[in-house]
């Protein structure tokens, strides 16, 4: 085993170099890790290269890491001089070992501004380090400020776009669907690899906290987006269902989606709608040349201003209303979890707070009557989501999230409507305070599990004095 | 009901009967005095970008157990004068990149030694005050990244030079209550999951900046108080394991917003002290894991919190003993 210094400088500087190699002979090494094997073997390399997983024998990185650790701060005090190869070489070592190296990341970070090193290569980089320290503070940051870097390039380009004029408009509309396609797929993978790492690591706070970042800046008010992750998230959750984080994820997009229900234009939310499928390119403000779809054409439709309204409200109480059906079927399929009952209190929460902006002068008791009313055929099979969605999206360019809704409008029968409850389609009851509390005795009566007891009497008792005291 | 009840995905300890119950304060002095002096390379090597913030645990909680004098105060005020930087900005370490969480830390550990000013003070104050962003939050770094724990950092540096006028906290607390739940709590950014070490510096945030009145300290406490496990220790989100951090945090914020009786003292209490190592001195995460300086800071801390008479009284929002405090003429808010 070396243990002089010449022989540990001889030793690591071989390893750093045999760590480049490995990912120049591989360029889609996916995980990294550590292989226990508490001595060196005779002249074998302590890197081992296994199909697409990188590992490093346990006995050299204590050798390794003080060695890299000192050299890049050697370097960062001027007192000792890398060039960029070594640099890139030395903080990839480094960060694969130890991902919190704040200083380290910055040192990249420098890489890429002036060009050495690409954003891909930064990003592909973090991906690897999270396979082995998923929750590494430091390592999701560098990929927000990585994404940022990306994001600006993006909108510089655009903003070039707009001061050139006719000449090049064709390569224009080349270079903007390259920087949509980039765009996209940067989205794809960022959600990706958030996934991986919540899979990696239970409530996982900085994966989850990183991809509602990743949604408010890549994909503002992109209601396809929102939607598609709501459907793809059904399935983690109920497999998760103690994954908190996971969950709040859920309300986020709930939160969001409802938001952007409520303030979209007419045509926006037809383009938008889940069955058409827009563009998967991100719409909002770091790339306005992506938002074709919702603004700049003008709206001819003025009218129908009830009828969106009841679409919208159509479409909002089909999302709680499935979300609530899903929250009770996990909670009776997993008694005692904590994170359900949660949810729970959020996704009625939302709920009740929707309905108190958008029908103030409606009494609570008698929102389920109201719906029933448009229901000449009860008893029917309940539609679903997507019928519904498919349909809700109206036509109407002046509503506003702040603006309240016409109560009456929201509770005549509208001609979409009929046509539906003529195929036989029938509106669920929304989620009431009542209702609620027949679902926790429901849950109380004949459960003899404790956790889940429990529970039930939390959200009774929060039903009561949170909710039932707004009242 | 037997042990075989489905009831068994609760994520809590058991804390065996011969676990520690009595406080054993000479150990943890022991404990931290010893733990700069051996240092293995390679674990040295790990932390080294957290250092800052290592020697202000340390130091903290030998301060609260009436045992500073056994560290080397000269060596450590060279050690912070050697990793403030040209923009005012300190490092977690020497050669390391300055940071608004090790500029807290180094202020702290100054205000322990009254000794402020063995830096530019004045440089630090325009160093916090340029990472202020438009819309009132604080990036942690020149790099730009945002978060409530820099809001934090940033109020609570201010607070300790008596500078807090020189940024806009007006703004700063418009962003920090943009980041409030349905739940009463607060995340790292606005949208972001509530969480309790985030609630903790949301909280001493509006303490010092005298805007408690803005929070829904029922609703927040009742959030703080479910975090109680049946062992009594806190965790930090619904399902996560007790943890002595967790409890610090949850406690120290529960006393900000005048809560603390809301929760069970005395199991709290019996999960910190079943934490400790009886042979080592330090305290662990958990009962029977790996001790920590971070831990026994904490554990230290919460006990103080909890009454205990054998340590110094601590202060909820800054984390630091109440004497030191009252030299410098701080007192935060609490609710009552």
């Amino acid at each position: 085993m070396a243990e002089s210094e010449e022989e540990v400088d001889v030793l690591v500087q071989r390893v750093v170099k045999d760590i480049a190699n490995a990912f120049k002979k591989n360029p889609s090494i996916d995980e990294i890790g550590v292989i226990l094997c508490p001595e060196a073997r005779y002249n074998r390399s302590p890197i081992v290269l296994v199909e697409n997983k990188l590992g490093v024998e346990s006995w050299c990185v204590k050798f390794l890491l003080p060695y890299v650790h000192n050299k890049l701060l050697l370097y960062r005090q001027r007192k000792h001089w890398l060039d960029r190869e070594a640099l890139v070489d030395i903080t990839c070592t480094l960060l694969l070992l130890n991902p919190d190296f704040t200083t380290a990341w910055n040192v990249r970070k420098e890489l890429l501004q002036c060009g050495v090193l690409n954003p891909e290569k930064d990003l592909y980089l973090g991906k690897l380090a999270l396979t082995k320290f998923p929750k590494s503070p430091e390592t999701w940051i560098h990929r927000r400020w990585v994404l940022q870097q990306v994001l600006n390039q993006v909108s510089t380009l655009d903003h070039n776009k707009n001061q050139q004029q006719a000449e090049a408009v064709q390569a224009d509309a080349e270079r903007n669907e390259q920087l949509s396609d980039r765009l996209a797929r940067t989205l794809r993978q960022e959600m990706k690899v958030c996934s991986d790492a919540a899979g990696r690591y239970p409530s996982n706070y900085n994966a989850w906290s990183h991809r509602i970042w990743v949604l408010q800046h890549m994909a503002r008010g992109n209601v396809k987006v929102l939607h598609d992750e709501l459907s793809s998230m059904r399935v983690w959750v109920s497999m998760h269902v103690s994954d908190h984080s996971g969950f709040h994820y859920r309300q986020f997009l709930l939160k969001e989606l409802i938001a952007e229900i409520c303030k979209r234009p007419a045509h926006t939310s037809t383009s938008c709608s889940p069955q058409r499928g827009c563009s998967t390119v991100p719409e909002g403000s770091p790339c306005p040349h992506s938002c074709s779809h919702s603004n700049g054409e003008p709206s001819g439709q003025e009218a129908g201003g009830e009828e969106d309204s009841h679409a919208d409200f159509t479409t909002v109480l089909q999302l709680f209303h499935q979300e609530m059906d899903l929250c009770s079927d996990l909670i009776q399929s997993f008694p005692g979890h904590e994170t359900l009952w949660s949810h729970r209190r959020h996704v009625f929460y939302l709920w009740d707070q929707w309905v108190r902006e958008h029908q103030h002068s409606c009494s609570r008791g008698s929102d389920c009557k109201l719906i029933h009313l448009t229901d000449p055929d009860p008893g029917v099979p309940e539609i679903s989501s997507q019928s519904c969605a498919g349909q809700g999206h109206g036509v109407n360019g002046q509503k506003h999230a702040s603006e309240p809704m016409e109560v009456d409008g929201l509770f005549l029968p509208d001609p979409h409507n009929s046509k539906r409850l003529k195929r036989g389609v029938l509106l669920p009851c929304p989620p009431t305070l009542p209702t609620e509390l027949s679902f926790v005795s429901s849950v109380l009566g004949g459960c003899c599990n404790t956790e889940q007891r429990h529970f039930a009497l939390a959200y009774r008792k929060w039903l009561d004095t949170v909710i039932g005291l707004q009242s | 009901s037997g042990a075989l009840l489905e009831g068994t995905q609760v994520k809590d300890v058991i804390i065996k009967p011969d676990a520690p119950s009595t406080l054993l304060l000479e150990k943890h002095a022991d404990y931290i005095a010893a733990y700069g002096s051996k240092k293995d390379d390679y674990e040295y090597t790990l932390s080294e970008y957290l250092r800052m913030s290592g020697i202000y645990w340390g130091l903290t909680v030998m301060d609260l157990m009436g045992q500073l004098p056994r560290m080397n105060q000269q060596e450590i005020i060279d050690f912070i004068k050697a990793c403030q930087h040209e923009c005012g900005g300190i490092s977690a370490s020497i050669g390391h990149d300055p940071h608004l969480l090790y500029t807290l830390s180094a202020v702290q550990i100054l205000c322990l030694y009254d000794s402020i000013d063995a830096i530019d003070v004045d440089k630090v104050v325009e160093y916090v005050k340029g990472l202020q962003q438009e819309d009132g939050s604080f990036a942690g770094d020149k790099w730009g990244e945002i978060d409530t724990r820099f809001s934090f950092c940033a109020v609570a540096t201010l607070a300790l030079l008596g500078k807090m006028d020189t940024i806009n906290v007006d703004k700063a607390v418009e962003f920090v209550l943009s980041c409030m739940n349905f739940d009463g709590g607060f995340g790292c950014r606005p949208g972001s999951e509530s969480h309790a070490g985030q609630i903790y510096c949301c909280t001493g945030f509006l303490s010092l900046t005298g805007q408690l009145h803005q929070l829904n300290a029922d609703l927040l406490g009742w959030w703080l108080c479910e975090r109680q496990l049946p062992s009594g220790g806190l965790n930090g989100r619904p399902e996560k394991l007790p943890d002595v951090c967790y409890s610090w945090w949850v406690l120290a914020s529960l006393k900000i917003i005048g809560r603390i009786r809301w929760i069970d003292k005395d199991k709290l209490r019996k999960f910190i002290l079943a934490c400790q190592d009886e042979e080592t001195g330090g305290f662990a995460d958990r009962p029977g894991d790996m001790v920590d300086p971070f831990h026994t800071l904490f554990g230290v801390a919460g006990l103080s919190l909890l009454g205990d008479e054998q340590i110094k009284p601590v202060n909820p929002v800054l984390c630091m003993p109440e004497d030191v405090l009252q030299r410098i003429g701080l007192q935060p808010d609490l609710l009552s």
